[in-house]
């Protein structure tokens, strides 16, 4: 790759910004937030040929909104920690007057009416979008394979891939083409594509953030997060999204703080966390289970205290996933009808009736993943099958939340891996997709009962800035109903040690 | 056990779910929806009976508001995403023409 000295130093000032750094030089003036914006689109325009992070850019918007920060910062106005930083948000998210495809060919033409409550909240602070991220059809899969327009390549190794469904974001994030992003996690679709390209990323407990403005996939279980370079980030921009809004019925109010990103290592001292049986199966990922094996030990150098717990349900989450999920797909994406949003071209046939408008439009804007789970999610839901499957998964998933509640007796937090293995080569797990949907095995659960879970690179897995073929490996900390505090104050005494380490 | 899930069945569902698919694509969803469901098997192994289901993603109750006047403001918006529309209306074709059922 050809790059100029100048460039070099441009990335090489991206490659370091956090929203943290970020906010010292913006504010110290040290550089303005357009100069970053603009470099941040120099560096996607030369880089996102190879990666495909982003499915719109939103330039024009980007550039104005920093404008507005530099004057801001010129009159010294006191500014949100998130004043001008740029981001990179799903493409199921949307933006008043931008794209939002939701990774559909189905929603190719439709422009977003309205901005999410997140979106509200961020614009709020000032923060910067600089485009819409690449994802699996409606959030639907675990490598953005699925997108109905391109894949995305993972930045570590452009033959493998980033994770999904909010695989877009990650790799943006990963290859400095965004300080952060946000992302939704239905199953681990923020948490595996972290883990896969090496960043942070935050499953936030069900009804701390709003959904209003999420295209829907299943509603007991999405929940939007940030994916971002460190633990102390992921602190912030969740702060700066939680919390109650009006058009969200399941949101609520919280009262989260500063122990958010100023943790005490006393606190820290007084957890106990938990090492479930269940998730270091026989025949684990040997890099894997080494991986996890290092941060036990350095974990156990805070003087942190580990107990061996059991979670006896594990095994059927996925299955009892993999029936709940579809069934409140099937009833979700019955608002995709050609009708409401837009509409797919009708190269075939003139059609005459609202039926064939709705046939044809799902029919061609779909893609086999999203039409599979629908269907699989119209029989599950069906008369004669409803007991036996619907009713039955929902039975197990209060087993499965029973599992944690005893678990949450004895200790604070819960350890595990994030994913099975590390990222797999685009195309492996295509024809399978049972074995796609069991990279997800070690999110899903938190999703089904509603818990805080984070997902953070391990330091010796993340690949030297010369290469070496390493791909990153990443652990999750799942924590108790609405304390994110716990697990990110965990991640930041890890992040702390490692830095000190190396 | 033979699948719960045949070609009958499956455009039963197709046709439900207001899906067109195409027979190779029918092949295709058939084969996969066997093998997902020779998954789901395990559950039955079980045992829930008296186990209420868990219907939501929390456990949290529900709160209601006050009962009172509000502005919406998205009040319009949307109406210039149909596809279709006349004087701020959603246009569509007729709801019961003589090929639908």
């Amino acid at each position: 790759m050809e790059t100029t000295i100048n460039s070099l130093n441009k990335m090489y000032s991206l490659r370091n910004l956090t929203i943290k750094s970020f906010h010292d030089g913006l504010v110290s003036k040290k550089f303005s937030a357009l100069e970053i914006t603009q470099a941040f689109f120099k560096h996607i325009k030369e880089s996102d040929k190879r990666i495909g992070a982003y499915l719109s850019l939103n330039e024009d918007g980007a550039l104005k909104a920093a404008e507005r920060v530099d004057i801001a910062v010129a009159q010294d106005e006191e500014l949100p920690i998130l004043a001008g930083v740029p981001l990179a948000i799903k493409d199921n998210i949307l933006i008043k007057s931008l794209p939002a495809t939701a990774g559909s060919k189905s929603l190719e033409n439709y422009i977003a009416s309205y901005s999410a409550g997140v979106i509200q909240k961020l614009k709020s602070e000032k923060a910067i979008f600089l485009g819409k991220t690449n994802l699996d059809e409606f959030a639907m899969g675990s490598s953005t394979e699925n997108s109905g327009f391109h894949i995305t390549h993972n930045p570590h190794d452009p033959l493998r891939v980033p994770g999904g469904s909010s695989g877009g974001s990650a790799a943006a994030v990963a290859a400095h083409m965004a300080v952060a992003a946000l992302g939704s996690d239905t199953g681990g679709s923020i948490r595996q594509p972290a883990g896969f390209c090496g960043v942070v990323g935050l499953k936030t407990t069900y009804g701390a953030v709003s959904r209003n403005g999420l295209i829907a996939l299943a509603s007991s279980l999405d929940q939007i997060g940030p994916i971002t370079k460190t633990v102390e980030d992921a602190a912030m921009l969740f702060k700066a999204i939680a919390g109650h809004d009006p058009y969200d019925a399941t949101c609520t109010e919280t009262n989260y703080g500063e122990e958010l990103w100023n943790p005490k290592l006393e606190q820290v001292r007084s957890l106990t966390i938990g090492l479930p049986d269940e998730y270091f199966p026989k025949g684990l990922d040997e890099e894997v289970q080494k991986a996890i094996g290092k941060v036990i030990l350095d974990l156990e150098s805070l003087k942190i205290n580990f107990k061996k717990i059991s979670l006896p349900h594990t095994n059927f989450a996925l299955p009892c996933y993999y029936i709940i999920l579809p069934a409140e797909v099937s009833a979700n994406l019955a608002r995709f009808d050609g009708i409401r949003y837009s509409r797919i071209e009708d190269k075939k046939l003139n059609t005459k009736t609202l039926r064939d408008i709705y046939m044809r439009h799902r029919g061609e804007g779909f893609g086999t993943e999203t039409k599979r789970r629908i269907i699989l999610g119209t029989f599950v839901l069906s008369s004669g099958y409803y007991d036996a499957y619907y009713q039955k998964a929902q039975q197990v998933r209060s087993l499965i939340k029973n599992d944690f509640e005893k678990a949450f007796n004895e200790v604070d937090v819960i350890l595990t891996p994030v994913s099975p293995t590390s990222a797999f080569k685009i195309g492996e797990r295509v024809s399978d997709p049972y074995s796609m949907y069991l990279s997800d095995i070690f999110t899903i659960p938190a999703n089904l009962v509603g818990l805080p879970a984070v997902s953070i690179p391990i330091k010796e897995t993340l690949p030297l800035s010369s290469g070496g073929g390493r791909l990153p490996i990443g652990f999750q900390l799942i924590g108790r109903h609405f304390r994110e505090a716990d697990i990110l104050a965990i991640g930041q005494f890890y992040e702390k040690i490692k830095a000190s380490s190396s | 056990m033979p699948s719960p899930i045949n070609k009958k069945i499956l455009k039963y569902l197709a046709d439900l779910a207001r899906l067109e698919l195409s027979p190779r694509e029918e092949e295709r969803l058939l084969k996969d929806l066997q093998g997902i469901l020779g998954h789901f098997e395990e559950l039955q192994r079980l045992d829930t009976t008296e186990v209420a289901p868990m219907t939501g993603g929390t456990s949290l109750k529900n709160v209601f508001r006050e009962d009172e006047e509000r502005k919406n403001k998205y009040a319009g918006a949307g109406v210039e995403a149909f596809p279709e529309k006349e004087g701020g209306f959603l246009k569509t074709p007729p709801v019961f023409g003589n090929d639908d059922q």
